[in-house]
């Protein structure tokens, strides 16, 4: 599966390299590359190993298991068949004006799959909006520290000196600093315990583990004779930059983000435990570990369906992001 | 402001006595527990249940009937390291009082009846206004290193309990402003004003556990590792967070009914074993032969162990719940207060924090089996009642006039906070869902650590706040910095100035009459419940529970022969424990 940057002529582009600029270098105009034969997501899913494509399908069921429980509260407003996560079934019911008839720590069933948890709310429908949860703080975090790290690590690992050597020493400095304490004085500076707010925070202390991954790239890639020879016909940093080195980077970055991402849901999970996460009575999985936990003797189950969802999405975010890691440890030159 | 400040200092460990465990535990006694069961469902928005009819749990103390056996050890799960062994300076929790009784006598103690008898005391008597107080120690009593226990020692230990930051609160809490030696064992207590409760006070560690002042002046950072007390133990070796040994006190002061030396094991180990059911488990497994617990899910679990082991269950004087901190809007509107404790739905609360059968419902800082209980202050304590609460929010969200500065119709915003323990976070969702079902107020739910969620209350950095009420000493200790003004008292947490309160608390501390202080604790109890200051869950009970064979944990006695308190949070007085031929 080698390729190089030449081997498929049909498919080769030629583009100014400044889109139009009038300064002398623009007046060179250059082939951007061959890129290679896009393929379809069902290719990649072929030639996915078993396990790889068990995992994709897990996350795609999570995707859309978040993407139904909100659907259910948000646009339909509770009229899809999924139980309120937050009703206590056993308590008295606002709505009705009366008191549930429904039992703390039921055993699975029909109407509740994963039985119900200590206030006798549905711990299906919890874990779903669990899910939500999770792929948002995922989501944003992730992204956060892809655009941010990524980058500023593709920046000074291309430009190098002064800027290199002065970022690297802060991010090393962060780097140095126990990433939990960070994490749990930066949550206790907000004062609302919103989920994006969560994500945010999250995803701030993710940019220098982003930027050195996509620093070390960058380096590696600044020094490929494609580099060199777009410096040598004299093309402005920003566009080499731009052209080459970030989207060269950026493959293996989202690689190192499916595994980042899965690191970011159980710190995720981690603060909900310690009740920092987003606030009561929204579920999460790693809230729903620690309130299970007390009855961990009468309902084993209570912990384990969270903590199972929490294993197995973390188990597929990795195997999925070591598949694409694999995948895009080539790269050719686009220039 | 320079005199709040010191007063903050002295509600610190306070506050921590009124918090402790956040979870757990107690009123009366008891051996071996029978569970009852609480309806929760209904088809009204009002809880009609008659409170007197909830199922009691059996908390009686009884007398060891088995002929104990000198010999033997036992092995003690506790849930934490004990934070200090020095009566003067640490402040003490359950685990810290199983060791530090073992080391130390108390010169009062508190009987069965809720009462106080003489221990290391012979005898204590206050004068007319109970500003005085004098005691006579009983002879030929000494420390674990031979020097004799005489009024100049408690004389001497004065200073020490002055500077200490356990001795300082108690010194200020009781009153209490010199020491004299009037003869060779006996003392003088003189006390700013009246206090008929201070015998209350030389009951508990801080002032009431006797010490060698010479021994602590020398070292006194040492002496939690190697204390010397007049106990039924002396320290063998201390492994903090790992093991503390005690051994037998070859000439320790008391005997028996029959004559019989004091005490009967030969040793104790105690282990800090912090995790609920990894303690429960050890014991279960026979790595240890007893534990404590002051979590009803724990006492739940042992419950369904069953199998071999010995369960002793206690309710005192301490109820779970919470306050509303009555100086900011909209707190500081009674109708708030009672509109939020009329929607709080007690009895699903004890079954959130999992003490259904196991936790009795409270409306006082008195257990039903405490002789301070009244029916009057029940009577007063709020039933569930969503309609009727919704229409005393709805009348404030109404009101032009309201406190928070709001407009009217706009919602009222509610924060709820509780330690994030689960089974309170459990407890504060039952709460947040009927108070957000009136489609009234906005309700926050936060958590923060132990220690900072105290430190708000004592830095009025708090709302509608989880809280402990209630102590197993005399209702004075707690009650009278809870009602003094809020101006000079930081542990009147909810800053409700009440001078009718306060006369109240004056007045019971300036008798020595029963019924009379009773019907004034009554009265400030009743009153706590009609303005609505305070909510409560339950009694929080404690556990001791042990292998079969290990006895005599309950029932304790007085050299007087008067039966002991049982066992108040959990802490075991072991001079009488013994492990069964059997």
């Amino acid at each position: 599966m080698a390729t190089t940057e030449f081997d498929d002529a049909q498919n080769a582009e030629i583009v100014s390299l400044t889109g139009g600029d009038t300064t002398p270098q623009d007046e060179f105009v250059v082939p951007q590359g061959v890129k290679p034969p896009r393929k379809s997501v069902w290719a990649v899913f072929k030639e996915m190993p078993i396990l790889v494509k068990l995992s994709t399908i897990w996350l795609v069921v999570l995707l859309l298991s978040a993407l139904y429980a909100q659907l259910d509260v948000r646009v339909f407003h509770g009229s899809l068949p999924l139980a309120d996560p937050n009703l206590q079934l056993n308590g008295f019911n606002p709505k009705t004006g009366e008191f549930g008839t429904g039992a703390v720590l039921e055993s699975p069933s029909w109407q509740h799959p994963l039985g119900t948890d200590a206030l006798a709310r549905d711990t299906f429908s919890r874990a779903l909006h669990g899910t939500y949860v999770s792929v948002i703080v995922a989501v944003v975090s992730v992204t956060c520290g892809v655009v941010v790290g990524g980058l500023l690590g593709s920046l000074v690992g291309f430009v190098r000196g002064k800027t290199e050597t002065g970022l690297m020493a802060m991010i090393d400095v962060l780097l140095a600093f126990p990433a939990l304490v960070l994490l749990l004085a930066l949550i206790s500076i907000f004062e609302v315990r919103d989920l994006f707010v969560i994500s945010f925070v999250i995803g701030l202390l993710s940019i220098p583990a982003y930027t050195r991954v996509s620093r070390a790239n960058s380096l590696a890639i600044s020094n490929r004779e494609f580099v060199t020879a777009a410096e040598a016909i004299g093309t402005k940093k920003w566009t080499i930059l731009r052209r080459e080195i970030i989207p060269n980077v950026l493959p293996t970055l989202l690689a190192y983000a499916m595994v980042a991402a899965a690191a970011v849901i159980v710190v995720e999970g981690t603060l909900s435990f310690l009740g920092l996460s987003v606030q009561l009575p929204t579920a999460t999985w790693g809230n729903m570990i620690n309130q299970a936990r007390r009855d961990i003797k009468v309902d084993f189950g209570q912990v384990l369906y969270p903590a199972l969802l929490l294993t197995f999405t973390v188990l597929a975010l990795n195997q999925v992001g070591d598949f694409f890691q694999r995948r895009s440890s080539h790269r050719a030159s686009s220039l | 402001m320079r005199q709040r400040r010191v007063v903050t200092a002295l509600a610190i460990p306070l506050a921590f006595a009124f918090v402790a465990a956040s979870c757990g535990s107690d009123s009366s006694s008891s051996n071996v527990t029978t569970a009852g069961t609480t309806a929760t469902e209904g088809t009204t928005s009002t809880d009609t249940t008659p409170r007197e009819t909830v199922p009691d749990v059996d908390t009686s103390v009884v007398a060891q009937t088995e002929k104990p056996v000198m010999g033997g050890s036992v092995t003690m799960g506790l849930e934490a390291e004990a934070t200090g062994l020095r009566p003067w300076e640490d402040s003490c929790s359950s685990p810290c009082y199983n060791i530090m009784r073992t080391i130390y006598d108390t010169l009062m103690e508190e009987q069965g009846s809720g009462g106080y008898g003489p221990y290391l005391a012979e005898d204590l008597t206050p004068n007319a206004d109970f500003t005085v107080w004098t005691m006579t120690l009983r002879p030929d009593i000494s420390f674990h290193n031979g020097t004799p226990l005489t009024a100049q020692t408690i004389v001497d230990m004065f200073p020490l309990q002055q500077a200490g930051a356990a001795g300082a609160s108690a010194i200020s809490s009781s009153k209490l402003t010199g020491v004299t030696a009037t003869g060779d064992l006996t003392v003088d207590y003189t006390l700013s004003g009246p206090n008929s409760a201070f015998a209350a006070f030389l009951a508990g560690a801080p002032l009431g556990m006797p010490f060698d002042p010479a021994a602590a002046t020398a070292d006194s950072a040492g002496y939690s590792t190697n204390p010397i007390g007049t106990g039924p133990f002396t320290i063998k070796s201390r492994d903090i967070d790992n093991e503390t040994v005690v051994v037998r006190n070859p000439n320790y002061w008391r005997t028996d009914a029959d004559g019989t030396q004091l005490p009967y094991l030969d040793s104790i180990s105690f282990r800090p074993i912090p995790d609920e059911g990894t303690r429960l488990d050890a014991l279960l497994s026979g790595t240890v032969t007893a534990m404590q617990s002051l979590r009803q899910g724990t006492i739940r679990d042992a419950r369904a162990a069953g199998g071999n082991i010995n369960l002793i269950e206690f309710q005192g004087n301490n109820t779970g719940g919470g306050m509303y901190n009555t100086a900011i809007a909209p707190y500081n509107d009674q109708r708030v207060r009672m509109g939020l404790n009329k929607m709080n739905d007690q009895k699903r609360v004890i079954e959130a924090l999992g003490g259904t059968g196991i936790s009795l419902p409270s409306t006082q800082w008195f257990s039903t089996d405490s002789p301070w209980w009244t029916q009057e202050a029940a009577d007063s304590y709020p039933a569930f009642d969503f309609d009727g609460g919704k229409a005393l929010i709805q009348e404030y969200v109404d009101d032009p006039a309201r406190t928070d500065g709001k407009a009217p119709g706009e919602k009222i915003d509610v924060e709820l906070s509780c330690p994030p323990d689960p089974t309170l976070i459990a407890a504060m969702q039952v709460i947040e869902q009927v108070w957000t079902g009136t489609g009234l107020i906005n309700v926050k739910l936060t958590q923060y650590d132990q220690a900072t969620h105290i430190n708000n209350a004592v830095s009025d950095k708090h709302f509608a706040h989880c809280w402990r009420w209630g102590g197993q000493g005399d209702p004075a200790a707690q009650i009278d910095p809870f009602v003094a003004d809020p101006a000079v008292s930081v542990a009147n947490f909810p800053n409700y100035n009440d001078p009718e309160m306060q006369q109240w608390a004056a007045e019971a501390d300036a008798t020595d009459d029963f019924e009379t202080r009773k019907a004034l604790y009554s009265k400030i109890m009743t009153k706590i419940n009609e303005q609505a200051i305070l909510w409560y869950s339950g009694s929080t009970a404690v556990m001791v529970a042990t292998e079969p064979d290990v006895k005599g944990i309950i029932s304790w006695d007085l050299p007087s022969g008067e039966i002991g308190v049982g066992i108040p949070d959990a802490a075991v007085r072991w001079q009488e424990v013994f492990v069964s031929a059997g």
